[in-house]
């Protein structure tokens, strides 16, 4: 394909978005007031399409440590850990992560999409065999694709499906590596982890777990869904990233596989790029302490989740999936997805809008992600705006049940 | 190619046309020349589950990596031929 035709097909799809009015890439912040609120085309607007789980961004304590760490360290790290040498922040990071999650290997990576690149290529080699979530982030896709790997996608959150899967490789099952995500981030369902990693243990494959959007939100201590299914010991590597309930930017790996290390020596997305800035570190590593010795930040969390997601099944709404801190509002048609964000967005309310192709199973979604640093207003003003957006269409009951 | 294997071929062929049948077709007549995506328009989510009734009919697996360099229905009886060659 020559580079015209390559634009002629994106200018499609952007003048596909724009006629619908349903682009979300030209949402623009123009002003932070906090981490719940951005003033947006002129409009104080509440943010609840962030990933900002703990609504940590602007907490004293977390813009201090990064200020301290801008000033002792520097804006920018200038280069790899490997070619350039690592600062102690990156090594004290690692080690409190490992410390966390009581396992003897940590990695950082420069973001969550790099770390899942850095695990997949990393372990990786042509030939071998991955079978993960058809779910799964494009950061896992991603990094089977350029691993080279055979990948086979199995149904999602279906471990009789992995079972099948995995029988049908018949001897290559033994050591391949099953991928799946701790809560997955468009319709807000999680994993049945002790399930998949039953099976998995079965055919003597190993199990790896994104947890991008459960750190912090699940488990007695935060460490995700994996905790919470009590398998952590068990799980052979887990993923996240610092951009969501950790409120700053960066990846991690963390395994009880102490030679996870030895992937310095061989992960090009490990190598080939920047350490992550010390101001992000240090936010990171403030956030991760936070997160330990705050537990009450998640039942904050939880009351929220409880709070909108009653609301909005009291209207009527179909939700992606049980209460969790991604609300997914179903809608049955792009177009109606579209009019009722841009209605939303009038009064003053931000949620991300997901259709097809980015939704995973063909579905038009207004999802919302509940912050612990919402008010219980502020929830109830979300609640106000979807039920205003419904109630001023002519598909009141088009797009929801009962 | 052996006659047995010619016989094989046209018998994964049928079965094919069976499950793409079950797809939207784009009222194109399915023939071995018929392109999955050009000609019959499926998306990415038809072909996963197009991939995992595949799986399921002849029991085999069939890496998603093969999928990008599988562009007709030519091209998939020729992969689901080698993948149970490999399984037998
Ligand atoms: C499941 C999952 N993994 C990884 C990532 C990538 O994280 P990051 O934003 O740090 O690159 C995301 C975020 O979009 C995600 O949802």
């Amino acid at each position: 394909m020559s580079i015209s035709k390559r634009f002629a097909e994106l200018e499609h799809i952007r003048s596909a978005l724009n006629e619908a009015d349903a682009d979300p890439g030209r949402i623009v912040m123009e002003r932070m007031l906090s981490a719940t609120e951005a003033e947006i085309a002129g409009r104080r607007t509440i943010l609840a399409g962030t990933n900002n789980y703990l609504g940590l961004t602007f907490e004293p304590g977390i813009l201090e440590a990064s200020h301290q760490a801008l000033r002792e360290q520097g804006s920018g790290t200038t280069g790899s850990r490997m070619a350039n040498g690592s600062f102690a922040s990156h090594v004290a990071l690692e080690r409190s992560f490992a410390e966390f999650y009581e396992v003897p290997a940590a990695m950082i990576f420069s973001t969550g999409y790099q770390a899942n690149l850095g695990i997949l290529t990393g372990l990786l080699r042509a030939g071998d065999k991955v079978v993960i979530d058809a779910h799964s982030h494009a950061s896992i896709y991603d990094g089977c694709r350029l691993s080279g790997a055979d990948f086979f996608p199995f149904r999602h959150n279906d471990p009789e499906d992995l079972r099948k899967r995995l029988r049908r490789l018949g001897d290559d099952a033994r050591g391949a590596l099953v991928v799946t995500e701790g809560l997955y981030s468009m319709l807000g369902d999680i994993a049945p982890l002790a399930e998949l990693l039953e099976v998995t243990e079965e055919f003597g494959a190993y199990l790896m777990v994104d947890e991008a959007h459960s750190l912090g939100v699940y488990g007695e201590q935060g460490r995700g869904v994996a905790e919470a299914a009590g398998i952590l010991d068990r799980v052979d590597f887990i993923t996240g990233t610092f951009s969501k309930s950790l409120g700053s930017m960066g990846g991690f790996c963390v395994s009880r596989h102490e030679q996870l290390n030895l992937l310095r020596y061989g992960s090009r997305p490990y190598i080939f790029t920047a350490s992550s800035s010390p101001a992000n570190i240090a936010a990171a590593h403030w956030a991760l302490d936070h997160v330990r010795s705050h537990p009450e930040l998640r039942e904050k969390l939880w009351s929220n989740v409880a709070q909108l997601y009653s609301g909005l099944k009291d209207l009527g709404f179909r939700l992606g999936s049980a209460p969790s801190p991604v609300v997914a509002v179903r809608v049955d048609s792009h177009d109606e997805a579209a009019r009722i964000w841009n209605e939303l967005l009038a009064s003053g309310v931000y949620v991300n809008l997901v259709v097809p192709p980015a939704s995973p199973d063909g579905a038009s979604l207004l999802r919302c992600s509940v912050s612990a640093g919402h008010s219980p207003e502020q929830i109830e003003t979300i609640v106000a705006a979807f039920g205003e957006a419904i109630s001023r269409t002519a598909f009141a009951g088009a797009c929801c049940s009962g | 190619m052996s006659t047995e294997a010619r016989d094989q071929y046209q018998e994964i062929l049928q079965g094919l046309y069976t499950l793409l049948a079950r797809f939207p077709t784009g009222n194109v007549e399915l023939k071995e020349q018929t392109d999955l995506v050009a000609d019959m328009g499926l998306d990415s989510i038809n072909v996963m589950e197009l991939l995992q009734e595949i799986e399921d009919r002849f029991d085999i697996i069939v890496p998603l990596n093969v999928m990008s360099d599988i562009r007709t229905v030519q091209d998939l009886a020729i992969q689901v031929q080698r993948l149970l060659g490999e399984n037998s």
